[in-house]
């Protein structure tokens, strides 16, 4: 009986919190007053706050094409795997002191993790065969290329942070990092933290593919790259993975920054965790999107391998000094 | 001992391999008397090895194996020797598994080429020359094998001498694959007339007491020989090309099996015969040759056009993971590089299989002129995909599982060690894998995805036989990634242990208290290799969950009516709805470019590609330059350091 109320449970867990219906609510809600509030800053009316969810079942409704010169199972299959992957992330990253899984994934993990959607985006665009999208993707792997050094630095300087508290030296596991600031409060309240956290925090537009990376869609210019062929169901369920990672990676951004602050009560945790990601994705996503022009590929590698992962050094070196 | 003993297992391995070189010459005039040999020959010497896993790997036996029964007298081992510990038998698996997948697959890949029976005949001995260098217990038979597997190898990239470069490749291999040889050949001379004999064990008891000039130069000349066998940067031009050259299969081995006998020097070298791992300055060499190798081929690779060529330098990349994770000298370290060491004769394999199936079916591995395929040949698609995400370390496959173990071995390193150094390792190892993601990309992007040339609209998928080979690497590579537990368990912890016995593995050859006797006070403590992992990774029930995820989201797409969609149904209807979108154009009038894939990425490193492309002049005389400064640079280096 027990075993039965356990599986419930999970299932519950990876459908309901932190899983599918918070990811798509919570992810489409951030979306909305993203597009809100970046409105606002340019003094324009802006869409209503639940605008993503009626675009999204509007998409529904419409008709799916496949071009003929696309790979169907490929080009209707990657949305889908892309979407999936994008939840399991969210699964393993802690709410506060509560993680779903513990002991199946650790902070390295997630980074790889984080590179089955983008890599479900990059085949699904290539399987239309669309020239655009051949575009789209190799400038999507130009930013996957310029974010992940700034990414492996802060996970490194986190790591190394909490392992020598830890006495083991380093460590990798997001339990230890949750455990850490539960006893010894944020790390963002570290002095050596703080330049990891801005870098984080300028990581986190990149990831997304948000203005001003955006050059892998780039809408004037080569018309969404890798969506160039998308329309109806696939097409909605990129916009959602698109909504979802803003909440995967904001809610990354408070679990090894902000951390420690949890009441232990589910649903408190729930609506914290939730609020901190409208606060932070305000100030990653919509206030850059407000006052930023789209910058070229060429000069978003340059500046996340440079400025980005400047900061992100200052604090590993700082860490490994144990400042 | 009777003949059907485990003891003769070892020496029976490389027998039926030169045996069926030997009989397929004299009988393999019919096609299927000679596949029949070949088949016989692999799978006969896989089985052998196989039955050694349980007493080497589980019981922890060492097999020592005097041909003719000479074992040593007087303290002085003249006989020829196999000495098999567990070490020796990973690598022996390694070998047999990869020669009897090409071997399936050279079946049908072959079927169309002229002088087959010659073919085969070199295919064995290079099989049985590696063989019986990871199996030899002396340091004089393991030149002979190299030798042989050396020539065997030029024989066979030349194989097709009638494509564009193919003789100019086996002329550079020879070149500087001589060059090798010569340098393994006199380090032998000079150990042998420092110590007064050849046997590996006896040589490693003996070394650590008479390290004077002379053996420091044979170390030298030793790790360069081996290095040219792995091709480890600077010496990685060659590889290049004799892929490029030589038919897939053959690929296969030179990147699986070849490249691994040179690791497999280079372990035993360093950590047996000079025991000198535990000096920080032998772990840079080694870790500064792996990132090197790391790090310059696989941007490397980015710059190329051929698919082959393009894997080729992936291969050395990945060899430069395996060197530079061995070169830490730790537990975990031995373990993460064996591992990926493995994993890499299996992606690598999968991937080069796939590489001869797009030849094989259309004739080129030019990436600029490929595109779209993956409509034509979907089961090389998947196969390819498996083989690309394994490579690039995605979550669940089995490069994944190795490199994983990498980052953390080398950042455990860096933190015990206090040596900010080993942390450049760690990021510079994080970053090759994704640019290994990109290079990838390009490829299924300019092979697989794009759009279908004209002239490939006939393309077929390949036969069963060549899909079947690809068909159990990538099983393979999905159950290693899925269960690192049971691969660390049963393959790669005994062979690291085996690594930091030595002592065991110079008394099982030399007799009991023979290491005690003549090294007395300096002999190295037995160690049981235990290492704790700084994360977690739990490869089953991430799948598990994303299984249910997946289903989830299926069920709940399916419901909504996902998979109704309206494609373009038979040629007659065409309605330019189903058309690709060129911007209002004809698409040959489309602005829409796409030539340089990662110029975005490339701009900023121009000067350092640029730079990269000057000096691979592709004149062998140049690589030449570059082996003997490697060797001098080495050279000088372990006379001041050692």
């Amino acid at each position: 009986m027990s075993t039965v109320l356990t599986a419930l449970q999970y299932l519950g867990y990876i459908l309901i919190f932190p899983g599918f219906l918070f990811c798509f609510l919570a992810g489409m809600l951030l979306c909305g007053i993203d597009r809100k509030v970046v409105a606002k800053m340019q003094k324009r009316v802006g869409p209503p706050v639940l605008q993503p969810f009626y675009d999204f079942f509007k998409l529904l409704g419409k008709e799916t094409i496949v071009p003929a010169a696309a790979s169907k199972v490929v080009f209707l299959g990657a949305p889908l795997v892309g979407f999936a992957a994008l939840v399991v992330i969210q699964l393993f990253i802690p709410v506060f002191s509560f993680t779903v899984f513990t002991g199946v994934a650790d902070v390295i993990v997630i980074l790889y993790l984080l590179l089955i959607p983008a890599m479900a985006a990059i085949l699904g665009g290539a399987a239309s065969g669309s020239p655009y999208a051949g575009v789209g993707l190799s400038r999507e792997m130009v930013t996957i290329i310029s974010c992940e050094l700034p990414l492996v630095l802060i996970l490194l300087a986190v790591g190394k942070t909490v392992g020598s508290f830890l006495g083991t030296g380093i460590t990798f596991s997001l339990t230890d990092i949750a455990a850490y600031q539960a006893a010894n409060g944020s790390l963002i309240t570290k002095a050596s933290m703080i330049p990891a956290a801005i870098a984080m925090l300028l990581v986190i537009p990149g990831e997304t593919g948000n203005h001003p990376f955006d050059a892998a869609e780039a809408e004037t210019e080569i018309c969404e790259g890798l969506l160039a062929e998308y329309s109806g169901a696939p097409l909605a369920v990129y916009k959602l993975t698109h909504a979802v990672k803003m909440l995967t990676l904001t809610s990354l951004f408070v679990a090894l920054f902000l951390g420690g602050i949890g009441t232990g009560i589910m649903l408190v945790d729930g609506i914290i965790l939730f609020l901190l990601c409208v606060v932070l994705t305000i100030l990653t996503i919509s206030l850059v999107h407000a006052v930023t022009a789209r910058m070229k590929i060429e000069q978003i590698f340059k500046y996340y391998w440079t400025v980005v992962s400047g900061l992100a050094l200052i604090s590993l070196v700082l860490a490994w000094y144990g400042l | 001992m009777s003949m059907l003993s485990y003891q003769h297992f070892p020496i029976y391995s490389i027998m039926v391999l030169f045996l069926g070189a030997f009989l397929i010459v004299m009988l393999g005039r019919n096609k299927a008397v000679r596949n029949i040999l070949a088949l016989l020959a692999v799978t006969a010497s896989f089985c052998f090895l196989a039955a050694l896993v349980k007493p080497v790997m589980i019981n922890g036996e060492i097999i020592a194996y005097w041909m003719g029964g000479r074992a040593p007298a007087g303290g002085y081992a003249i006989g020829i020797a196999l000495e098999v510990d567990a070490l020796s038998l990973f690598f022996g698996l390694l070998v047999a598994t990869a020669v009897l997948v090409s071997c399936i697959y050279s079946i049908q890949y072959m079927s169309h080429d002229h002088n087959v029976r010659e073919y085969y005949t070199l295919f064995l001995m290079l099989s049985g020359g590696v063989m019986g260098l990871v199996l030899s217990g002396d340091i004089f038979n393991m030149f002979i094998m190299v030798e042989i597997l050396t020539f065997a190898a030029v024989a066979l990239t030349a194989f097709r001498n009638t494509a564009k470069g193919a003789l100019e490749a086996a002329f550079k291999y020879l070149v500087v694959g001589s060059m090798g040889s010569t340098c393994i050949l006199v380090g032998t001379i000079m150990l042998y007339a420092q110590v007064h004999t050849l046997n590996f064990a006896q040589l490693s008891a003996l070394i650590p007491g008479n390290l004077n000039n002379a053996t420091k130069l044979a170390f030298a000349l030793l790790f360069i020989g081996f290095g040219t066998k792995a091709f480890i940067v600077p010496f990685h031009p060659l590889a290049a090309d004799a892929h490029g050259a030589a038919p897939a299969s053959i690929s296969v081995l030179i990147s699986g099996v070849l490249t691994k006998s040179g690791i497999y020097g280079i372990i035993r070298l360093s950590y047996f015969l000079f025991q000198s791992m535990g000096l920080g300055t032998v772990q840079f060499m080694l870790v500064f040759f792996g990132c090197m190798s790391m790090f310059i081929c696989v941007t490397m690779a980015l710059a190329q056009h051929d698919f082959k060529r393009l894997l080729a330098f992936h291969s050395i990349s990945q060899i430069g993971y395996v060197l530079t994770a061995v070169g830490l000298c730790t537990a975990l370290g031995i373990s993460a590089g064996l591992y990926h060491a493995m994993n890499h004769t299996l992606f690598k394999g999968l991937l080069f299989l796939a590489a001869g199936a797009v030849l094989h079916q259309t004739g080129t591995t030019d990436l600029d002129r490929l595109g779209g395929l993956s409509k034509k040949m979907p089961w090389t698609t998947v196969l390819f995909l498996i083989g690309a995400f394994s490579i690039s370390g995605i979550p669940p496959f089995n490069g994944f599982a190795s490199k994983w173990m990498i980052y953390q071995a080398t950042y455990e390193k860096a933190v015990e060690s206090g040596n900010i150094g080993f942390l450049l390792v760690t990021i510079i190892a994080l970053i090759t894998s994704v640019l290994t993601l990109a290079s990838f990309v390009k490829v299924s992007q300019s092979v697989f995805f794009g759009q279908l040339p004209k002239e490939y609209e006939n393309v077929k998928e390949v036969s069963f036989g060549m899909r079947f080979a690809m068909c159990i690497f990538a099983l393979l590579c999905v159950v290693t990634g899925l269960f690192p537990n049971l691969v660390t368990k049963y393959l790669t912890e005994p062979a690291a242990n085996a690594v930091f016995n030595v002592t065991n593995y110079i008394n099982s050859m030399m007799g009991s208290g023979y290491a005690e006797s003549v090294m007395g006070e300096s002999l190295p403590a037995v160690q049981t290799c235990t290492f704790v992992e700084v994360g977690c990774w739990n490869p089953v029930s991430w799948l598990l969950v994303l299984a249910i995820a997946l289903l989830a989201v299926t069920l709940v797409a399916v419901c909504g009516k996902y998979d109704q969609v309206s494609e373009n149904k038979g040629a007659a209807l065409t309605d330019s709805k189903y058309d690709l979108f060129f911007g209002g154009e004809e698409s040959v009038y489309s602005q829409v470019g796409g030539g340089d894939l990662f110029w975005g990425f490339k701009h900023n490193w121009r000067h350092y590609f640029s730079f990269m492309h000057d000096l691979h002049s592709g004149i062998v005389n140049d690589y030449a330059l570059w082996a003997v400064v490697a060797l001098a640079l080495v050279t000088v280096f372990l006379q001041i350091v050692l």
